[in-house]
């Protein structure tokens, strides 16, 4: 696959090459002025189109782009000053450098050289193509028939390219942000306008990974990426066992009115997560009415004798004491995610061919064995690769995290402390609470580009999968 | 007699879970209807009964309570955000399902991959985004924070156009009609359902959501906020023993329409995620 990229870039510079040197005066004047092949062909539009690109592309370079660009190395050299004038009772504000303008704006800028790169190239190849066409005699389209062109055989240009920009907007251009902000010490001593940031090359990845008197994000790392993985190979395995177990359960033909039961699973679900979660965090408070219960009916007391609940305390901590609160989340969670996993799971097993269980059962399978044998298999096989993509969203299972113990849960560990981890932190929740609360945003960054690369491996499994054995045109 | 034992048996232990299931639910409800406004820590159900809580939702607006702004706010930023996400689902599901072009399987696997990067992840530099742009603390912010990419969550929609007939298509162009016009006239009126799928589940994020919303609507002002933010601003350690019955009467109007939605749409759901893999 690396081969073909590679000769796929190749070419595209070959074609460059041959579209310079092959082509006639009006193909080279284009590469000083864009529209000049167009016009030489009569299609005068598209040579104003290109020449006005070309003008703005121009006037963006020198007012945006290079000013920025200028100050990308350093981003920024000065420093924010206020002056009070007392005659006037004004303050003045200097001319001050805002780091993070400036990195966002030459992001921006680069991306904008990028494109017109690629549109300067293909300008010169179309208008290439137009001198062949021309002398081979062949119908040059006017601009009618290009624009009537979009709405047909290249009616994906027109249909892709709002999704394209949006996607380009909100995904593409935070990431490189997010990147570029990974090298730099972006913090709550550096904050834009009133202080500068600046690179400060691999710092940040290193400070992730030690573990000194002052820094200890490489213990909080480790334990944090620890509970993480732990977190999402729980949270999807006991949701997706039970939820096919559930809905095996209902739709077993000994179960009346499964329509029934099903709706109320469905009920609980479709209440929206943080009202649900927020309730149950209260249900579970350390004063809450689960522990009213519990003391009135003696489990708070059996669970200190039996060295569950530390005998000082007069409550079950819930959701307050690390361990309750990992055992708890992932109880809660199962609350949570189970009802999907039976709706999926239904839609599948009634897929199921029918036959092959009969089959067994004939042969004196019993159901257990069928269960194993015939139904696992082949859920496995169709809600495999949903499988990892659920891993992987579990891995930034944000709202379960954040809605149940954000303001109830603080750490007695002093080292987590410092690095404002919790125990019951995931790596997006860590992230979160680093940028929101902590305006630490270059530690934030690096955790996010881990947690990105963590995704990624997992990702790559499921993606071979799907994209490689795509059957899209089998059933048509 | 063992039959019956195991048939009683058996609807035990679902009416058993599906109690588990329902006491939150439950409480939420009956919390709603308390004629006290602290959480109530003794008692499972209210001692006191009262519709107070609801009309303190909607007639007695506060600096805390702005529950019918709110609402206006989800509703008009949801319904922006499920027509621009629609719109947008659609028109790559179609170029990814029924056009050929180079390049198209690279860009299929590009927004794959793009997809799994989570977006709490880059919010920060959204939020920077935005704020360099004006458009924080603005409800136009938020809903292009919610469709602006939207057109990665294709899939669903791609394999289900994936299972409508080529010769459709063909016998259209052989009539000499357009690209377009076989995207409006002919896929669109076959994806009904994925149409009605893809509408509910974009109007259904601004109301779920919390994290973006709670950064990019942070003025303070309690009449900009969305639904979510206004609720979880009520548990405020110091609002939560004044307002916590009006928290839960608040969730329960805010979860009457969205769990009809829900319903409504995890049928289109399963038929979608199993349609496409069973046959594939």
């Amino acid at each position: 696959m690396n081969n073909k990229f590679f000769k796929a870039v190749g070419n595209y510079f070959k074609e460059f090459g041959t579209a310079i040197v092959k082509g006639d005066i009006f193909v080279k004047l284009s590469l000083l002025f864009m529209g000049a092949g167009y016009f030489a062909r009569k299609q005068i539009i598209n040579g104003i189109i290109m020449m006005l690109l070309e003008v703005v592309f121009a006037v963006m370079c020198v007012g945006y782009a290079a000013p920025n660009l200028a100050k990308f190395g350093t981003l920024g050299t000065v420093q924010f000053e206020q002056v009070f004038d007392p005659l006037t009772l004004t303050s003045t504000v200097n001319d001050y450098d805002n780091s993070f303008q400036i990195l966002l704006n030459s992001i921006i800028a680069l991306f904008l050289i990028v494109v017109f790169i690629l549109v300067y190239i293909s300008n010169v190849k179309t208008v290439y193509r137009l001198q062949m066409d021309q002398k081979e005699g062949r119908h040059i389209n006017t601009f009618k028939e290009d624009i009537r062109a979009l709405f047909n055989e290249k009616f994906h240009i027109t249909l892709m390219t709002l999704p394209c920009i949006g996607i380009i907007l909100m995904n593409i251009l935070p990431i490189l942000v997010l990147i570029a902000v990974a090298f730099t010490n972006y913090d709550q001593q550096h904050m834009p306008p009133s202080a500068l940031f600046t690179w400060v090359g691999l710092r940040n990845f290193k400070n992730l990974f030690t573990n000194s008197a002052t820094i200890t994000f490489g213990y909080s790392f480790t334990k944090v990426l620890v509970w993480t993985l732990e977190w999402a190979v729980l949270a999807t395995f006991t949701t997706y066992i039970l939820g096919i177990l559930l809905a095996k359960f209902i739709n077993d033909k000994k179960t009346k009115w499964p329509k029934f039961w099903r709706t109320l699973f469905i009920i609980a679900i479709a209440v929206p997560q943080f009202v649900t979660l927020l309730l149950v965090r209260n249900f579970f408070g350390d004063t809450g009415i689960v522990n009213t219960i519990c003391a009135n009916i003696g489990v708070t007391d059996f669970l200190k004798n039996i060295g569950l609940v530390s005998k000082s305390l007069s409550y079950i901590p819930f959701l307050t004491s690390p361990g309750w609160a990992k055992f708890m989340i992932v109880m809660i969670n199962i609350w949570v995610g189970v009802p999907y996993q039976m709706l999926i799971a239904t839609g599948v097993l009634m897929n199921i061919p029918e036959d092959q269980i009969e089959s067994a059962r004939i042969d004196g399978a019993s159901s257990f064995q069928i269960f194993r044998k015939i139904t696992m298999p082949y859920m496995l096989f169709v809600t495999g690769p949903a499988l990892i993509t659920d891993f992987v969203k579990n891995i930034n299972n944000f709202n379960v995290i954040y809605l149940l113990t954000q303001d109830v849960f603080v750490t007695s560990n002093q080292a987590l402390a410092n690095s404002n981890a919790k125990e019951v932190d995931l790596l997006v929740t860590w992230l979160f609470r680093l940028t929101n609360e902590y305006y630490n945003y270059k530690m934030a960054s690096v955790i996010g580009i881990c947690v990105f690369v963590i995704c990624a491996a997992f990702t790559l499994v499921t993606f071979t999968r799907t994209i490689k054995g795509d059957k899209e045109d089998e059933f048509r | 007699m063992k039959k019956q034992f195991k048939f009683i048996g058996r609807h035990l232990v679902l009416l058993l879970l599906a109690v588990i299931w329902l006491i939150p639910i439950v409480w939420l409800v009956v919390t709603s209807f308390s004629g006290y406004k602290g959480i109530n820590t003794a008692h499972f159900f209210p001692q006191t009964w009262s519709l107070d809580n609801y009309v303190a939702l909607f007639l007695r607006p506060d600096s805390v309570v702005q529950y019918k702004k709110w609402f206006a706010n989800t509703f008009v930023i949801a319904v922006f955000t499920a027509l621009i996400s629609t719109i947008f689902v659609l028109m790559v599901a179609y170029t990814m399902s029924c056009m050929r072009f180079k390049g198209r399987k690279q860009l299929m696997s590009f927004g794959i991959i793009l997809n799994m990067f989570p977006g709490v992840l880059s919010m920060i530099a959204v939020y920077f985004i935005l704020k360099s742009l004006g458009l924080t603390n603005s409800h136009i912010g938020m809903i292009i924070v919610y469709s602006a990419g939207s057109g990665l969550g294709y899939l669903i929609a791609k394999g289900f156009m994936d299972t409508i007939s080529n010769s459709l298509r063909e016998a259209a162009r052989l009539e000499g009609a357009s690209e377009a016009k076989i995207f409006w006239k002919i896929i669109l009126p076959l994806s009904k359902p994925i149409i009605v799928y893809t509408v509910i589940s974009s109007f259904l994020v601004p109301w779920g959501d919390f994290v973006f919303a709670k950064l990019m609507l942070n003025s303070g002002i309690s009449t900009d906020w969305t639904v979510a933010i206004g609720l979880y601003n009520m548990l405020n350690k110091s609002l939560v023993n004044k307002y916590f019955s009006i928290f839960c009467a608040g969730g329960v109007i805010v979860s009457i329409p969205i769990s009809i939605l829900f319903v409504i749409m995890q049928k289109f759901y399963v038929e979608g995620i199993t349609g496409g893999s069973v046959k594939g």
